[in-house]
């Protein structure tokens, strides 16, 4: 390829990169250190915003939320997602196809609308199937949960709601790696004598260990910036203590009355510097593998 | 190049999911000005194409309006452009496009609780001149005049009203009659009615309110505040009335009433609220009235015939309404640069007696002397706008309701008691006060 045809074709990406996403990541680190409100110049104020935001103990329980959700959610999908693709890697080639699209389903739904009609199954007022299926297995031993206003079961809808939506990026990935490993490899360990579970804990897991790297990668950066749906599933996010970060930000920095972009792109500055400390292992050890391969 | 079976179908799977996805995301996207009520609307056509960006939620009230406009106003060089949005949205839209010097709408849907602050802020134009000017054309004079301040500050209009929403009580006839009781008309007979709905085995939680703890709560605070006869802040400007006896009365009695509601009404909104009513397990709401009219709809729910409506009860005896009055209008944004003749004669139209009245039973109009019999719950509208509190008029209204709202979810929610809760809220109404 020609240096011209090169920057002919790589110019747009670049230009679409820059306005994007470095336009908006500089004017959030200026924003960090000013006082603004729409439509006027900001005030510089120093390290005021950061000072704000660290004192406020919300911010702290938004953290906390937010990490929680973010292990558990990733825990369970990467050792769910493993044990769902290991069995739809088995299915036939008439059934896979099927299945994969029925799961895929909850994964192109729009969160907003998919936790609306998620919430409807714990909400009384419009049926809450799951209220009167617990109450019918266990003998009405639950009486009527509050999904809503009790922390731990609105943590655990928020989550179960997060999984449902994620699980299926984590199956079809994982699915994608499983495709790849060596028969010859699975068949030698077969002879070997190893069991069904040494096979995939010695044998299969370490050959997709980049997919899982990767899957781990994309896990944390997407339920730490979990959001809308916690608007439809937990309205009472702030009392509860299930404010996540971005919630957070977002009544910060856009909530009527309250418009304060200075103090929000703050608190957006400190959740980018957690993102990376979270992601440096992950990123690390992709860049190893890629450096190996 | 062959395609194998299972690739086929695995296209199809996956084609199905993201039509599912993608019907999701259209939904809603129809603004109804097809089918809308034609008025005249006779402007000079200007010399250009001109392009006119409406923002104004939709629902059943606001929506005739705002369609009417879009389909009466659309002709010769002029097209009126109207997308469908939610009150959230429009929220966010109009802190936006009042921002800087140039904005994206030329005409925005205002309400009487934000006009103040954005009047003071210069970011609506005043629309005296232009009302005087085309009064007789539009016959704007028989719009209400208490509308028509409220829409008001400081002695100026900075909105043209189309439509009020008043506090309305709804309640189940045929329980009432069976129950030998009564529609209440203070807090006390309120809970005595609710009571003997709940002994009668008949209703669990017999009343509905919408009181999400992340916003409806402060228009529930606020509604039993000015029953007692206070307001947000002192008429001095400067003291805000959160730590008065009034305060923690209201806080109190807004908590007496939870032993009748169900356990999760703190997250219930409007929508919520209409739904425990359809379902049957409600017997009595409060709630806006351009949400009555839902109420009676077959479509909408097998009771549709058991409603009657009257006017919200009183905190206490000889007090004012548990009420709240809001104008919905429209104004000029201090930054269109389109010719503010045009607009407000597209607003003129738009709140014209044809309009005005093809808008019925869905609004409850700000024109005076509609025949509203067409109108369920316009008689209990009616006296409900007579028995409501005055309005808080004042530009520190929005920012004090937002910087309570959690701290009254958390007084109601039993998280903080009702004297740490008025001592925050004092300290953050004083906040909000200094920073004015």
């Amino acid at each position: 390829m020609r240096r011209r045809e090169f920057w002919l074709l790589v110019t747009p990406s670049v230009i679409v990169m820059f306005g994007f996403m470095l336009v908006p990541l500089y004017r959030t680190v200026r924003w960090s250190f000013q006082q603004v409100e729409y439509g006027a110049p900001g005030t510089e104020v120093g390290l005021a915003n950061f000072a704000a935001a660290m004192s406020d103990l919300r911010l702290g329980r938004a953290v906390l939320f937010t990490l929680g959700l973010t292990v558990v959610v990733t825990a369970f999908c990467l050792v769910f997602g493993y044990i769902l693709a290991t069995l739809i890697n088995v299915l036939g080639r008439r059934w896979r196809p099927v299945v994969l699209g029925i799961m895929l389903i909850p994964y192109v739904l729009p969160h907003v609308v998919g936790a609306v009609a998620f919430s409807w199954l714990f909400d009384t007022n419009f049926g809450g199937i799951v209220n009167f299926l617990v109450n019918f297995v266990s003998g009405d031993a639950l009486g009527e949960p509050l999904w809503f206003i009790e922390p731990w079961p609105n943590r655990l809808i928020v989550a179960a709601n997060a999984i449902w939506f994620m699980l299926p990026f984590a199956m079809l990935m994982i699915l994608a790696g499983l495709q790849g490993v060596s028969t010859e490899t699975l068949e030698a360990a077969e002879i070997d004598g190893a069991s069904p579970l040494q096979r995939h804990l010695h044998v299969i897991i370490p050959s997709i260990r980049g997919v899982l790297g990767f899957v781990l990668l994309i896990f944390t950066m997407d339920v730490l910036r979990i959001f809308d749906s916690l608007i439809a599933l937990s309205p009472q996010a702030v009392a509860l203590g299930n404010e996540s970060i971005m919630l957070y930000i977002y009544n910060v920095a856009f909530r009527e009355g309250a418009v304060n972009l200075g103090l929000g792109s703050a608190i957006s500055v400190l959740t980018i510097l957690l993102i990376l400390v979270l992601l440096y292992p992950s990123i690390r050890a992709l860049v190893k593998e890629a450096q190996a391969a | 190049m062959r395609v194998s079976r299972s690739s086929r179908i695995l296209a199809v799977g996956l084609l199905t999911a993201s039509l599912v996805g993608l019907t999701a995301c259209g939904a809603g996207s129809r603004t109804g000005a097809e089918t809308a009520t034609k008025v005249a609307c006779d402007f000079q056509n200007p010399p250009q194409a001109t392009t006119i960006n409406v923002l104004a939620y939709n629902s059943s009230a606001v929506d005739p309006y705002s369609n009417t406009m879009v389909s009466s106003c659309t002709h010769d060089n002029v097209t009126v452009k109207h997308d469908p949005i939610d009150f959230a949205g429009q929220v966010q839209k109009t802190t936006a496009t009042l921002a800087g010097d140039t904005g994206t709408y030329d005409v925005i849907e205002t309400y009487s609780f934000v006009v103040p602050d954005l009047a003071k802020r210069g970011k609506l134009l005043p629309l005296d001149d232009l009302f005087a000017k085309y009064k007789d054309t539009y016959k704007l004079d028989d719009i209400d005049e208490n509308l028509r301040k409220a829409m008001s500050y400081e002695g100026k209009l900075y909105g043209l009203p189309m439509q009020t929403q008043v506090l309305t009580m709804v309640y189940r006839k045929d329980l009432f009659e069976k129950n030998n009781l009564t529609p209440p008309t203070t807090f006390d007979e309120l809970r005595d009615v609710s009571k003997k709905l709940q002994d009668s085995g008949d209703m669990k939680y017999p009343l509905a309110l919408p009181w999400s703890a992340s916003s409806d709560i402060s228009t529930a605070y606020k509604a039993t505040l000015n029953s007692l006869g206070k307001n947000f802040v002192a008429d001095d400007g400067t003291t805000p009335n959160f730590e008065t006896p009034e305060s923690t009365k209201a806080l109190e009695e807004m908590k007496s009433l939870l032993p009748f509601m169900d356990p999760q009404a703190t997250t219930f909104d409007q929508p919520k609220v209409q739904q425990q009513l359809y379902n049957g397990s409600a017997a009595i709401g409060i709630m806006f009235s351009g949400r009555m009219n839902d109420l009676v709809q077959q479509k909408n729910t097998k009771l549709y015939d058991k409603f009657a409506f009257a006017a919200p009860p009183a905190v206490e005896e000889g007090g004012k309404q548990y009420g709240a009055l809001s104008v919905d209008g429209w104004s000029i944004p201090f930054n269109t640069k389109v010719d503010k003749d045009l607009l407000f004669q597209l607003l003129g139209s738009s709140v014209s007696e044809d309009a005005s009245k093809a808008s019925i039973p869905a609004a409850y109009p700000a024109r005076k002397g509609l025949d509203q019999s067409a109108s369920p719950y316009a008689a209990a509208a009616e006296a409900a706008i007579a028995g409501a509190p005055p309005a808080e008029a004042q530009p520190w209204v929005p920012p004090i309701t937002s910087a309570t709202t959690d701290i009254i979810g958390s007084v109601i929610l039993g998280k903080q008691s009702v004297e740490e809760g008025t001592k925050a809220m004092q300290a953050a109404a004083e906040k909000v006060l200094a920073e004015q």
